[in-house]
């Protein structure tokens, strides 16, 4: 009986060890895969998006062997810093204070920010007249740096995913929410949950407000200058042979 | 390592901390006074009674918590029932809507473990205090509730760790509690370890001070059942 128990235990620890282990030659890259139309997950529990079509198109053409999953929003940079993932395609987009940890390929795309609220309603975009208004945000991301410095009148509220503001919009918890446009349209303006709302304000970008940094671009570890290069050949490449334009095309009609 | 962002955002923590003992000890107080009762309707001569409760825990033990804590704020939010009904102004603050978890499900465990309490009373205890000719309200006043918390305390103080520690969930809707403070300094400044440790050091005072304090209830109260062992 001793004996089994034991040899069950050593087989156990055997299994969660190779189980664990990941492919080793292969380039992770994780997604938070809760910001349609970028990347989100289908009914049959694939990865779909703009992003993870970008990067399949990327790797194909710079001829790397790329894993592409999902991963906690919260873990993604600290992940990438220590070495857990090689690299990011999220909607990151660049900024002073990310280039200080992580390495950026170039960027592929200029993304504009916009609020959301219910149709209708009617607000006054500065600090003072958006004073007291609660505004939901994904935490950590451009729009909080933004509302956070910028609108310090605000009650604002903080969520670990992109898809979380919306149930607090709809059930009237907040006024406002803001995040990207494309995404805005896609995954909330379309839906039934999101024919009483509409895009309100002003169209901000990376010239607007340095929180909204230079655009969006693939995240890279620092000391990987090599896959760096390999990355942007491959988006040069996307770019040059028209791929790029009919993703765009094929996504946002441009 | 970086701990200077750590020394920066103190505030923030003692802010949260603040919050999860708050938390913690309004609903390990509000669900004590309703689990006391409870488990008496749980070893009730009544079937209904007795099954009415069993059925409350069984959902409110066989469930997550974390489940419990969505349902209650994002799910019942999803009503325009409940939307436009009188109590939409306390259901749409996070703190309500988490305290209400986490008072359900703490008074869910708290029953079972004081029910248990209960049946485990030996018999001439109570035949001792109806010999006395106490009336049943005295006899549960001054007999079977002193002995069915004293005989509970030990996997009561788990259930205080436990609940304590079950907070830090309340960091999922919104509310800045320790760990949510954690999560907050990661995301803004890509780093896991540091703030996660000071979390967790926080976490580890409060259950020291909680065990400390509830040594000091048991040797004073339950003392006398110590003599028992050995």
């Amino acid at each position: 009986m001793k004996t089994s128990l034991k040899s069950l235990c050593a087989a156990m620890i055997l299994a969660a060890t190779f189980g664990a282990a990941r492919a080793a030659d292969k380039i992770d890259i994780a997604t938070d895969a809760t910001f349609p139309p970028f990347e989100s997950i289908d009914s049959n529990g694939k990865l779909i998006g703009y992003d993870v079509e970008l990067m399949e198109a990327v790797c194909a053409a710079a001829k790397l062997d790329c894993n592409i999953f999902n991963a906690a929003w919260d873990g993604m940079i600290p992940g990438l810093i220590d070495g857990k993932y090689d690299a990011l395609i999220s909607q990151l987009t660049v900024t002073e204070k990310r280039r200080q940890v992580i390495a950026f390929s170039d960027i592929y795309d200029h993304p504009i920010f916009r609020f959301v609220a219910k149709k209708g309603s009617s607000f006054e975009f500065t600090p003072e007249g958006l004073k007291g208004k609660t505004i939901a945000v994904q935490t950590g991301t451009p729009m909080d740096a933004y509302v956070t410095s910028h609108i310090p009148g605000a009650v604002i509220k903080r969520y670990d995913t992109g898809s979380a503001p919306y149930l607090e919009l709809t059930a009237g918890r907040a006024d406002l929410h803001m995040s990207y446009q494309a995404q805005i349209i896609h995954s909330f303006l379309k839906s039934e949950a999101g024919k009483d709302y509409e895009l309100v304000g002003p169209e901000y970008t990376g010239k607007d407000a340095k929180e909204f940094g230079e655009g969006v671009a693939i995240a890279i570890n620092k000391k990987n200058t090599k896959l760096v290069e390999e990355v942007n050949k491959g988006l040069a490449i996307i770019r040059e042979n028209g791929q790029l334009k009919a993703l765009n095309a094929k996504y946002f009609g441009e | 390592m970086n701990w200077g962002i750590i020394a920066e955002n103190l505030g923030l923590y003692v802010q949260g901390a603040k919050l999860t003992l708050l938390l913690a000890f309004a609903s390990l107080a509000i669900s004590f006074c309703l689990a006391v009762p409870l488990a008496f309707l749980r070893n009730s001569r009544i079937a209904a009674l007795r099954y009415a409760v069993l059925g409350y825990t069984l959902v409110f033990r066989g469930t997550p918590l974390l489940v419990q804590l969505f349902l209650i704020y994002f799910g019942l939010a999803q009503f325009e029932l409940v939307r436009e009904s009188v109590i939409w102004p306390w259901l749409s603050s996070p703190l309500v809507c988490v305290l209400i978890a986490f008072v359900l499900n703490s008074t869910a465990y708290s029953t079972e473990i004081f029910a248990g309490g209960l049946r485990h009373i030996p018999i001439g205890e109570i035949e001792a205090a109806r010999a006395f000719g106490m009336s049943a309200f005295a006899q549960a006043r001054r007999i079977l509730i002193p002995a069915m918390l004293t005989r509970s305390l030990p996997l009561y103080g788990n259930e205080m760790i436990m609940m304590l520690h079950a907070t830090s969930l309340a960091s999922t809707v919104t509310l800045l509690e320790t760990t949510g403070v954690a999560r907050m300094i990661t995301l803004n400044y890509y780093i896991q370890f540091e703030p996660y440790v000071t979390a967790a050091a926080i976490y580890l005072a409060m259950t020291f001070v909680l065990v400390s304090a509830f040594q000091l209830v048991q040797w004073r109260w339950a003392g006398y059942l110590e003599n028992r062992i050995g």
